[in-house]
């Protein structure tokens, strides 16, 4: 392993060290919200992977953020108190019974017109599965036709914006299903086995964070496999890596679905420890907030990304507690993301890499992936 | 008689009207080398975007082999054995000389199937590097490659893939004549390992390779012959007239 790796792997192995020490020094409410910004970590992960290491801008991952959160949150509705009113031991969410047609029987089957929907959502485990399903095989379907097709650049980005958009249409006109936008909440706790996961405790945080841990370094593995490789290459140069007998939509697609998959595992963390899954999810700001963090952090670093978005929300998080100061900070925020896409295009990972080549002074400069240079004459060429 | 590698039966396309190239056939022995010249505009890099699948034909047939491959998609052309080299020098450029090679290297393209770790070809990779000289260089970013050396890059890609036919369009575009020089060294390295089908320009660099000569002219087969018949073949020298002449 060269130094640049090991350095590399001693990084990430400090970063998980660290957030595994936060219990030792926070409350619960902090702890709460640490855990909440991992998750956001998890979504940088994700940002990363299609952009910095795919060159796909998806600027509709919170598509898959909600898919997953909504999954697990039916789940989770299901096993609220709040569902199981009136005696029954059957659960129906309670906004069915407000808005019950009268006279309708209060079934899960029948109550509205596609409540039968959740039935199978009576099983945390088909919530939990589902919110890893469904956002993968949104992406399988989205990258086939898409990257088949060989539409590329902005209008992907354009495609997953209109898409992301779409959907949070129709969850919020499917009130009858979803509860529209006011979205599912008075959630119940996530369960494994008998323990039960109150938001507002240790091991809660210790499930996030234990799951970013492994996101991060399965991420990080996935890109140093020969298909990871592969993947950089064709970002390089499409029609190169074609005709050396590559797959390309089939490289591209399996990274989009891998990226689905990871923000719909932060979607059903996010509901863990926030209690609620909303259409504010697949807002367009959100969406375009998670670019940012993959930006600043930088793009083409998993964990730099991951970082980004971390420490964004954190002092988003102080700097708003001040009073008058939490609409100066979104400007503020917009004026980094200016000012790293002009002068860091690699973010402050790519800042951190450069102090640390230089620091181990290679003679060589080393191949990272920066940004996708748009370089006419090889894209054109014939 | 040497087995057909590569046969190319009225191959044409028609850019809505404009026939760019127009009922060509060919037939390209196997292990043979053979220079295409032709104007420009004469369809040469055409006729190459139609055998590697980057462009669909309107008309004819390609086979490889025995294969029908007309039209295929072009990474099923590339994985059937046949390799290209664009006019305009196309490698990875944010990676390494070496990881470029070893991205070619992989013979099984499939996603699930690089889920490992570790290229193996390393010999392999490390013989490429030699051969096209650019083992000193093979831990440097090939955005920082010279032309000529990206142009040589390009060549080491396509011998590591290891295809059966290798399609080089103007391998020499833009060197210098030292440059020039050891391209026709690799080149006529790999004569005998590959069936190879050169465009070119440069009639110092094509009497150091071709044995044989195929001219085209307004998307149409004019000629073939040896380096000679074509030199003096006067139906060539008024098909020239005009541009500079092949000198
Ligand atoms: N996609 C296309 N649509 C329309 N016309 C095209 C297309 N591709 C090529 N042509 C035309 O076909 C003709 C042949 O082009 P081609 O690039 O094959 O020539 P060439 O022999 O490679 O020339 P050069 O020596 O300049 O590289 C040119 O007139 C070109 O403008
Ligand atoms: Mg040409």
């Amino acid at each position: 392993m060269s130094s640049q790796r090991r350095i590399d792997w001693a990084i990430y192995a400090g970063f998980v060290i660290l957030i595994m020490l936060v219990p030792l020094v926070m409350d619960p409410f902090w702890l709460n919200r640490i855990a909440k910004y991992l998750v956001f970590g998890m979504l940088g992960i994700a940002v990363a992977l299609s952009w910095g290491y795919a060159g796909i801008l998806n600027l509709g991952q919170g598509l898959f953020f909600g898919a997953g959160a909504y999954m697990l949150a039916m789940s989770l509705k299901l096993a609220s108190a709040t569902s199981l009113q009136q005696g029954s031991d059957r659960p129906v969410p309670d906004f069915m019974l407000w808005n019950a047609e009268p006279g309708a029987k209060t079934e899960l089957c029948c109550i509205t017109k596609a409540s039968f929907l959740w039935l199978p959502f009576q099983s945390q485990w088909f919530g939990f599965a589902m919110g890893l399903i469904l956002p993968v095989l949104m992406a399988v379907v989205v990258g086939l036709i898409v990257f088949r097709k060989r539409i590329s650049g902005v209008f992907v980005s354009i495609i997953m914006l209109a898409l992301v958009l779409l959907v949070r249409l129709v969850m919020i006109d499917a009130q009858p299903v979803t509860n529209g936008f006011n979205g599912l909440t008075d959630l119940g706790w996530f369960k494994i086995g008998d323990f039960e996961f109150d938001p507002y405790i240790v091991p809660t945080y210790y499930l996030i964070a234990g799951s970013l841990s492994v996101v991060l370094l399965a991420a990080r593995l996935l890109i140093d496999t020969r298909a990871g490789v592969i993947l950089q290459a064709v970002r390089n140069d499409e029609n190169r890596a074609r005709y050396l007998g590559f797959d390309v939509p089939a490289y591209q697609t399996f990274f989009f679905a891998v990226s689905a998959a990871i923000a719909g595992f932060a979607g059903m963390l996010y509901v863990i420890v926030s209690e609620f899954a909303s259409p504010t999810f697949m807002d367009l700001s959100f969406s375009i907030t998670m670019v940012v963090w993959a930006a600043v952090g930088g793009r083409a670093s998993i964990l730099g990304a991951c970082i980004g978005a971390i420490a964004i929300n954190m002092i988003s998080a102080t700097v708003s507690e001040t009073e008058g100061f939490a609409e100066a900070w979104k400007a503020i925020i917009g004026l980094i993301f200016v000012l790293v896409v002009l002068y860091l295009p690699r973010g402050i990972a790519g800042l951190a890499h450069d102090l640390i080549d230089r620091v181990v002074a290679r003679k060589t400069p080393r191949a990272s992936p920066v940004l996708r240079v748009h370089d006419a004459t090889s894209q054109l060429a014939e | 008689m040497a087995q057909a590698a590569l046969t190319i039966d009225g191959l044409g396309v028609d850019f809505e009207g404009f026939k760019a190239v127009n009922g060509v056939s060919l037939i390209i022995e196997e292990g043979e080398l053979r220079v295409l010249l032709g104007a420009n505009g004469a369809g040469k890099t055409t006729l190459m975007d139609l055998i590697s699948g980057k462009t669909k034909s309107t008309e004819g047939r390609v086979f490889l082999h025995d294969t029908n491959i007309t039209n295929w998609e072009e990474h099923r052309i590339a994985r059937a054995g046949i390799g290209r080299k664009f006019q305009i020098p196309s490698v990875f450029k944010e990676l390494t000389v070496r990881r470029n090679l070893e991205v070619a290297s992989c013979k099984n393209p499939g996603v699930f199937a690089n889920l490992g770790f570790g290229f193996p070809a390393k010999a392999k990779v490390d013989e490429v590097l030699e051969l096209i000289g650019l083992a000193d260089e093979a831990n440097r970013v090939a955005a920082y490659l010279s032309h000529g050396q990206t142009q040589w890059l390009e060549l080491g890609l396509l011998i590591t893939q290891d295809p059966k036919i290798i399609l080089l369009d103007e391998p020499t575009a833009g060197m210098t004549q030292a440059e020039t020089h050891k391209t026709s060294l690799i080149v006529n390295n790999l004569r005998g390992r590959h069936t190879i089908i050169v465009v070119e320009h440069d009639m110092a660099f094509v009497r150091e390779i071709a044995e044989r000569i195929t001219v085209l002219h307004l998307g149409q087969v004019l000629a073939e012959g040896s380096v000679t018949d074509i030199e003096t073949n006067p139906k060539v020298k008024e098909a020239y007239l005009g541009s500079k002449g092949i000198s």
